[in-house]
């Protein structure tokens, strides 16, 4: 097993408990996923405020809610087309919402480079998104590129935790422009017959 | 036409980095995130001109105490 396989299965243990809990409840999917993208709202508040680890601890526990509503609506079979929609328009909201509050505290700061970095960042990270759907309603599967959601959350989370964030926004930027690149390549040569369709 | 073919190993493993093909939890993954947070962990801050980070970062402590 890889490290970040051992992390991912030891996260798992109470995200199973999570997850139980809120099967039991019967708590819908869709509620799930609303109440993850308003507490990350709030993630976006604390970043914009300058409060990295309280914006730490507040995207975990958003991400909690991210992570478990797909799961949670496999196992109380509530999966529908709308709520894949919901869920897809929803995280978009809560990605941007991070990157407007870090845009808000750079501006504060007077920090005109790095209100460039995070805008640009955020434009790749919702091009990310949109290059892989426009991609799959005309192939079959288009999942290349490094920086996806999990990536990018979890950078935003180090980046938070340990005061490192202008780092993170780098990482992410050249991350989310070679991977959106590569979605374009990847289909062309798909189109192309070059990669099976 | 298939480029990456033709490049030298350095240069494949830096077009795989950018044109990435790989799924979570396999040895290149784990390369990847290791490389990034070493660059996260290791810059300077001031390096990156960082707006909020404080202090020097290990790079930066590490090259304090060998300069003493």
């Amino acid at each position: 097993m890889t490290i970040t396989g051992l992390i991912g299965a030891i996260c798992m243990f109470p995200l199973r408990a999570i997850i139980a809990l809120c099967v039991r409840l019967r708590i819908h999917p869709n509620v799930l996923t609303f109440v993850g993208v308003v507490i990350n709202v709030a993630a976006a508040w604390a970043l914009a405020l300058d409060r990295f680890v309280l914006a730490g601890i507040i995207m975990t526990l958003a991400n909690i809610f991210d992570f478990i509503d797909g799961k949670v609506a496999i196992a109380t079979n509530t999966i529908t087309r709308f709520g894949a929609f919901w869920d897809s328009v929803m995280d978009r909201f809560s990605d941007i919402a991070l990157f407007v509050g870090l845009i808000y505290l750079y501006s504060q700061l007077g920090r005109t480079d790095y209100v460039m970095v995070a805008a640009l960042a955020m434009m790749f990270a919702v091009l990310t998104s949109y290059t892989r759907a426009r991609a799959e309603s005309i192939i079959e599967k288009c999942k290349v590129g490094f920086m996806e959601r999990p990536e990018r959350i979890v950078l935003f989370m180090i980046g938070a935790f340990t005061d490192r964030m202008a780092a993170a926004l780098w990482v992410m930027l050249i991350l989310s422009v070679s991977t959106v690149f590569a979605r374009i390549y990847y289909t062309w040569r798909t189109l192309n017959g070059e990669v099976a369709a | 036409m298939i480029p990456e073919r033709d490049l030298p190993v350095p240069l494949r493993a830096v077009w795989h980095a950018f044109y990435w093909t790989f799924d979570r939890a396999t040895w290149q993954y784990d390369v990847m995130v290791a490389l990034i947070l070493a660059f996260l962990w290791l810059t300077p801050p001031a390096w990156l001109g960082d707006p909020t980070a404080s202090g020097p970062g290990l790079l930066g402590w590490l090259r304090q105490v060998l300069g003493r």
